[in-house]
């Protein structure tokens, strides 16, 4: 047998020219956007680092479906935290996107634009009444219509600080900051009493921090940014104050949420916003800082808290469209979100439920203190964080805000510069 | 005619068994390699997005990348990245082979501690060191405690860099000084007991004997350790965290192609221009190497 040069030359342009079949137009996928078939089939549903603590939770949800559906078998598969986005990208690129995933809005938006989030407005709007009409808006994309996941669990928290670094600093630790001005005026007594070794925030300015001190954050269409007026240029420059006073933990700049939750444990930085779930970290861990951990309200000069919204949404190509929103909406229903803020401190997007006594009434705990607020605070908290702000975009922002702390930009072109590179993304979004 | 054209045909004709053989091996290097990077290059000259599929934009992304600061940024750190971390790597693990070289007892211990930092997770030796190096780390506090003000390893750009390359040599040391060793042993006595008797000293010794017995493995380690740096991703990356440092300006080349080309919304068109900028200078870094060393022959 022989091979002729002309086969291998065939060979080698198919190996070029198969990666050029990327180019041009996708494929339209063969899902249905009809949900009132019946319930049946095998579908995939994947979590955002659940599994650990909640495995007996989710396996119980799924068991209920299965014995309400018998003619369903849910395969349940959960992801890391680390690298969520970029597997859901993976499989979204690959086709092998699961028939209902856990994600953000911010995650909803490339996926709806692709044609991958299946549209609940068109395919379950019966059900839209059971959740709040906040919620169920936090998964609808500026520039679109529809709206593409369930809303399910809700987050928001106070702010914690350390009682016994305020006191040392001359301050009250009785009463905490509760506007922006007494903030910024605390922070920079702590970093002079301590002679710049404790500062007050680990964190630079995001986006939320814009939108919690009023900054237009973009304009009414969606088409454009504008976090770059008058205010913001405002609150950039009262950090800017506070990071030459150390009063901004000097590796702001690099911080994540992560490391700066590290440093006020180690009681390196006086201030930093959690959720309930924090207070056992803190007990386990710092034993030193719980016994001087004061808790008081998210500071804001709108009058609304920032909240976190989880969602959970259908793959637009499921083979079984029926038996995916079924499920979708029967694990972020009233019931299964109740029981599931039961286990972890988290609250339920449907409406009514944060009326229940759970979050109501006292009973004499930190934990149940926290709970009570988070969930008053909830009623008309935002997310601030616009759906359409994507990872690349964050990182513009944060650039830009690090020049202008680091005296190479002044607060107002970081902030120009941050609206042009975000329009400019925008744009390439498409 | 007929028989000239049968001839031409049978001589254009390649024996097939050899390729039945080579077949598993074409198909990972076709499927894995070639495939990749053929898929880059064309990629590059697309509007690809992650989840939209792109359309040729002719040069488009690489006149883009002319005009964009972090490009630029990311270039320039990359190259003072090799710059830096390549000297190094050439001299300090063949000092480093010199020292472990000698059959001392317990140097086998040595050997293997010099080795360690190879075999550790890339992962944990950089958490290790952040810890290190944290503005409340130990190097900080034990400056703290001999009167010197704490110095800011992770906050300040080139401090930043400078750190991260410490940990790359560091990192490299063992593997590089193995490769020396296994030089080192091909290295005739005569020639270092000939030196010594006509008077020459330890330094002229290794000057004028090792340095030139080693000198292809030098050049070997120059070539391996410039695309290693030139391409240098996770030791900045866990240092100066995923921005890059503070306001991105310890981004290297690879990191952008991560920020730019991932998630969602990521650019995969212009992440893959980035990358085949990427292997152009590589493939030059290797060239001016080997280069220089054809010179050196000469």
């Amino acid at each position: 047998m022989r091979i002729s040069r002309r086969a291998l030359a065939a060979a080698a342009t198919v190996a070029v020219l198969l990666p050029l079949s990327a180019c041009g137009s996708g494929s339209d996928g063969s899902g249905s956007t009809d949900a009132s078939g019946k319930v049946e089939g095998d579908i995939t549903f994947q979590t955002w680092n659940l599994r650990a603590n909640f495995k007996s939770y989710f396996e119980g949800v799924i068991a209920d479906f299965e014995k309400k559906y018998p003619d369903t078998h849910v395969k349940w598969v959960d992801q890391p935290a680390e690298g969520y986005a970029d597997k859901i990208s993976a499989d979204a690129a690959g086709g092998t996107l699961p028939d209902v995933v856990n994600v953000s809005p911010d995650l909803v938006a490339p996926l709806a634009k692709a044609g991958l989030a299946l549209d609940l407005d068109k395919s379950a709007a019966q059900y839209k009444k059971e959740y709040l009409d906040g919620a169920w808006a936090s998964h609808q994309i500026p520039g679109m219509t529809g709206t593409y996941a369930f809303p399910w669990y809700l987050n928001t928290g106070p702010l914690f600080y350390n009682k016994s670094l305020f006191k040392e600093a001359g301050l009250d630790a009785s009463k905490p900051p509760t506007t922006y001005d007494e903030l910024f005026a605390d922070a920079l007594q702590l970093a002079k009493k301590s002679d710049g070794k404790v500062a007050t925030l680990a964190n630079v300015p995001t986006v939320e921090d814009f939108g919690r001190y009023g900054v237009e954050l973009m304009n009414k269409e969606g088409t454009a940014f504008a976090f770059n007026d008058a205010k913001g240029v405002e609150l950039l420059t009262k950090y800017k104050e506070l990071y030459d006073a150390k009063a901004l933990d000097p590796q702001a700049l690099t911080a994540t949420p992560e490391s700066s939750g590290k440093k006020f444990l180690t009681e390196a930085v006086a201030m930093n916003p959690g959720s309930a779930l924090d207070l056992g970290n803190f007990k386990k861990q710092a034993p030193n800082l719980y016994k001087n951990i004061g808790i008081t309200d998210q500071i804001t000069s709108t009058g609304k808290v920032n909240m976190y919204v989880m969602g959970v949404m259908v793959n637009s190509r499921t083979k079984h469209t029926p038996a995916s929103v079924a499920f979708a909406h029967f694990v972020t229903d009233a019931q299964n979100q109740m029981s599931f803020a039961k286990k972890v401190a988290i609250f339920p997007s449907t409406a009514g439920s944060l009326d229940d006594p759970y979050f109501t009434k006292e009973d004499g705990t930190d934990e149940t203190r926290v709970r009570i607020a988070a969930a008053k605070s909830l009623k008309n908290a935002v997310n601030y964080t616009p759906v359409l702000f994507s990872e690349q975009m964050k990182t513009a922002l944060r650039n830009e805000v690090a020049k202008a702390l680091q005296g190479k930009e002044s607060p107002k072109t970081a902030l120009d510069n941050a609206v042009k590179a975000c329009d400019t993304l925008l744009k390439q979004q498409g | 005619m007929a028989s000239s054209s049968s001839t031409a045909r049978v001589r254009r004709q390649l024996p097939t068994s050899p390729w039945l053989f080579a077949a598993p091996g074409l198909l990972v290097v076709g499927v894995f390699i070639l495939y990749p990077f053929v898929s880059t290059v064309v990629n590059a000259f697309t509007d690809r997005r992650t989840l939209i599929p792109g359309t040729f934009v002719g040069l488009a992304n690489f006149r883009e990348l002319l005009h964009d600061d972090m490009f630029w940024i990311g270039l320039r750190n990359s190259t003072l990245y090799v710059l830096g971390v390549v000297p190094a790597l050439v001299l300090l693990p063949l000092l480093l082979a010199l020292l472990v070289q000698k059959n001392i007892p317990g140097i086998t211990f040595f050997r293997s501690a010099f080795y360690t930092p190879v075999v550790a997770s890339i992962v944990v030796v950089g958490l290790i060191w952040v810890w290190l190096l944290d503005e409340r780390g130990l190097v900080n506090s034990l400056l703290e405690s001999i009167g010197v003000d704490r110095v800011g390893f992770l906050s300040d750009q080139w401090l930043l860099l400078l750190s991260a390359m410490a940990v790359t040599v560091w990192k490299g040391l063992g593997y590089y000084m193995i490769i020396y060793l296994a030089a080192l042993a091909n290295v005739p006595r005569e020639l270092h007991e000939a030196a010594s008797v006509d008077g020459a000293g330890a330094v002229r010794r290794f000057l004028t004997v090792t340095v030139p017995a080693v000198r292809s493995t030098m050049v070997l380690v120059a070539a391996l350790s410039s695309v290693a740096a030139f391409k240098v991703f996770s030791e900045v990356y866990l240092m100066a965290g995923p921005d890059g440092g503070p306001a991105g300006e310890d981004t290297t080349l690879v990191m952008l192609v991560q920020r730019t080309g991932t998630g969602l919304t990521g650019r995969v068109g212009y992440a893959s221009a980035i990358s085949v900028v990427v292997f152009v200078v590589t493939v030059a870094l290797m060239l001016l190497v080997l280069r220089a060393d054809r010179k050196e022959d000469a």
